[in-house]
């Protein structure tokens, strides 16, 4: 762990693929505890950010840190404490929703004994105890995703990374991912979420807005608001305002 | 029914294939190789089997003789001085017949003549035959028959065939090793394949590289997993070739499940390595034939090496299924330790060493080019 420092930390971090700047010279830290939702249209950059993060792929410039390990090069040191929820569902389709768990719980090194308890309190916590032995080929949209996200915390890790976790889900499922994401970080594990779906910003504590590689705008959702009212000269409530405001104000530079 | 809808399916689906260039250049491959393949191989004469001969009479009948056989492109002729033993010549020298003329061969030969039909002398001649692959020993009596009758007088020769391995071998069993290599190869190489396929699709790739789990782990949790399938495979195959073929098995079966799981080891490498290639299931599951093809046709499993044409040959040598062919059959119908094939025993080992080599930096790549 690194107590003192942030969980996830980017510094001028740069990811280049070919001419495309997916991430342009972005920094951000994300504290201990907290859920910093990375926010912003599809495209603009996130899952680079989410992937360099998490040591999946290096970065052309600047730094990546986790738990205060740069990315990807000290990656061994912090791989027990971060989990990664990937945007595609990432279960093994042709194993059932235990034995997925199972898998994923032996990686981490985790005894079966633990795993069969972890795996009873996650499904319980998805409400997919019914679906333990079901293939993950035969089960809902919403299942595989709430299996996907169990998959992610079988070992409890501290620090959290969750790709659009959200996508393609039903407004009242989605308000439950929440519930487990404000859950989790009660608990003390640190979530960086991102997602297009601007409403969601709202239930994080702090925001990272993105656009074309960067960060626009970052604050508490609150802050945000009073920072776009501020520019456009009147009050901003709504959260996709917020976003139009701040970054037609930024001019869409790059 | 409707044509104009047919035709938007039939269009739609055109459409699909030829959006992916992989599984078109696969599909044009495919048929291109197959009929090459079929066609070569079919056409085919046995040619350059090794054949050892011993003249221990050295007159010019016997030199008449060897002349006929040294024409004969089926077999590649050696003469070897007296006193060597033709058994240790076919274990360990790699020939697949020894042919000895005794001594006073040619007296008998012509005392028949002097003495006229009433006698039973006869010359006689040792033909010993490494009955491993049974086209190929058919193949050296021809051709020693073929010289026989080259002398013109209908001569009375004695060709007394020793089995070498004490009981005649059959199609069957010089048949089973190479099912068993085949079937072990097309499943371990085509699920390693597959399945590697799908989490690169699926996006359980990238949960696995930030886990600990280090890429040798990785390779190693395929390779014992298709090992044991190699096992089981080969019991079903063993099995069935004894209960329903009766096949002959001379040697240890033990050390033929050891070289059939090695072999698994390389081809779940070598489907590891196709994986850097094929980015989609279709594209996965295209390349089955081509796998498949030159491995039925050019591993000297449906008929010998030796009587697939000299263009091919070279592509025969590189069909990893053609030395465990060779291994296995050493094994199962020589009843040798593996390493008394060294030839193929080498070149299984070199297949395994290097498909899994290239396997580790295949998957370092795609860990790295992961986006």
């Amino acid at each position: 762990m690194n107590p003192a420092g942030p969980v996830f930390a980017a510094t001028a971090v740069e990811k280049t693929f070919g001419t495309l700047r997916a991430v342009d010279g972005l920094s951000m830290a994300v504290e201990a505890g907290e859920i910093y939702g990375l926010v912003g249209p599809s495209g603009s950059g996130k899952t680079t950010l989410l992937r360099m993060l998490c040591g999946l792929t290096a970065p052309t410039g600047g730094e990546a840190r986790l738990l205060g390990s740069a990315m990807p090069r000290e990656r061994r040191k912090v791989e027990s404490q971060f989990g990664y929820m990937p945007q595609e569902r990432a279960v093994y389709r042709d194993l059932t929703v235990a034995e997925n768990l199972l898998f994923f719980g032996q990686v981490y090194g985790m005894p079966r004994r633990r795993i069969a308890a972890r795996t009873a309190e996650l499904l319980a916590m998805m409400k997919l105890a019914d679906r333990s032995g079901q293939r993950a080929d035969r089960l809902s949209g919403g299942e595989k995703q709430r299996l996907s996200l169990a998959c992610t915390l079988v070992h409890e890790a501290d620090a959290l990374l969750l790709d659009e976790p959200t996508i393609g889900l039903d407004p009242a499922l989605r308000a439950e991912f929440w519930d487990h994401f404000r859950d989790l970080s009660s608990r003390g594990r640190t979530l960086l979420v991102s997602t297009h779906y601007l409403l969601e910003a709202d239930r994080c504590r702090r925001v990272g807005l993105m656009q074309r590689g960067r960060l626009v705008a970052e604050g508490t959702p609150d802050a945000l608001r009073t920072l776009a009212g501020e520019r456009a000269g009147h009050p901003v409530r709504d959260m996709e305002d917020v976003f139009l405001v701040l970054t037609r104000s930024e001019g869409g530079a790059r | 029914m409707k044509l104009q809808r047919i035709a938007a399916v039939a269009e739609r689906v055109l459409r699909q294939l030829a959006h992916d260039r992989r599984v078109l250049a696969f599909m044009l491959l495919i048929p291109a190789a197959a009929m090459i393949l079929f066609g070569y191989s079919f056409s085919g004469d046995i040619r350059d089997v090794r054949v050892a001969v011993i003249d221990e009479d050295r007159t010019d009948l016997t030199a008449s003789i060897l002349e006929s056989l040294a024409a004969d492109e089926t077999i590649s002729l050696r003469v070897l001085p007296s006193g060597e033993d033709p058994e240790r010549l076919l274990l360990e020298e790699g020939y697949q017949g020894v042919i000895r003329l005794p001594a006073k061969f040619t007296s008998l030969y012509y005392a028949h003549f002097a003495m006229g039909v009433a006698t039973s002398a006869q010359g006689r001649i040792d033909l010993t035959l490494d009955e491993s692959d049974p086209q190929i020993a058919a193949a050296i009596q021809k051709s020693l028959a073929d010289a026989l009758m080259d002398l013109g007088e209908g001569g009375p020769v004695d060709v007394q065939t020793h089995d070498l391995y004490g009981v005649e071998v059959r199609f069957i069993d010089s048949f089973a090793p190479a099912i068993m290599g085949l079937v072990v190869a097309m499943i371990s190489t085509v699920l390693t394949l597959l399945s590697i396929v799908r989490e690169k699709v699926d996006g359980t790739f990238a949960r696995v590289w930030v886990s600990p789990v280090r890429r040798a782990e990785f390779i190693l949790g395929y390779v014992l997993a298709f090992g044991l399938v190699a096992l089981v495979q080969s019991l079903v195959v063993l099995g069935i070739g004894s209960l329903v073929f009766h096949i002959v098995i001379n040697g240890s079966v033990f050390w033929a499940f050891l070289c059939v799981i090695l072999f698994a080891v390389g081809s779940v490498g070598l489907g590891t390595l196709l994986s850097a290639v094929a980015q989609t299931e279709s594209q996965a599951i295209v390349s089955f034939p081509l796998v498949m093809l030159p491995s039925v046709l050019l591993s000297g499993m449906m008929w010998p090496v030796q009587a697939i044409p000299a263009v091919l040959r070279p592509l025969s040598y590189l069909v990893p299924l053609t030395y465990s062919n060779r291994v296995l059959r050493a094994v199962m119908v020589k009843g040798l330790a593996p390493w008394q094939e060294p030839v193929g025993f080498a070149r299984v080992l070199a297949f395994v060493v290097l498909t899994v080599a290239a396997a580790a930096l295949v998957l370092r790549q795609q860990g790295r080019r992961s986006d």
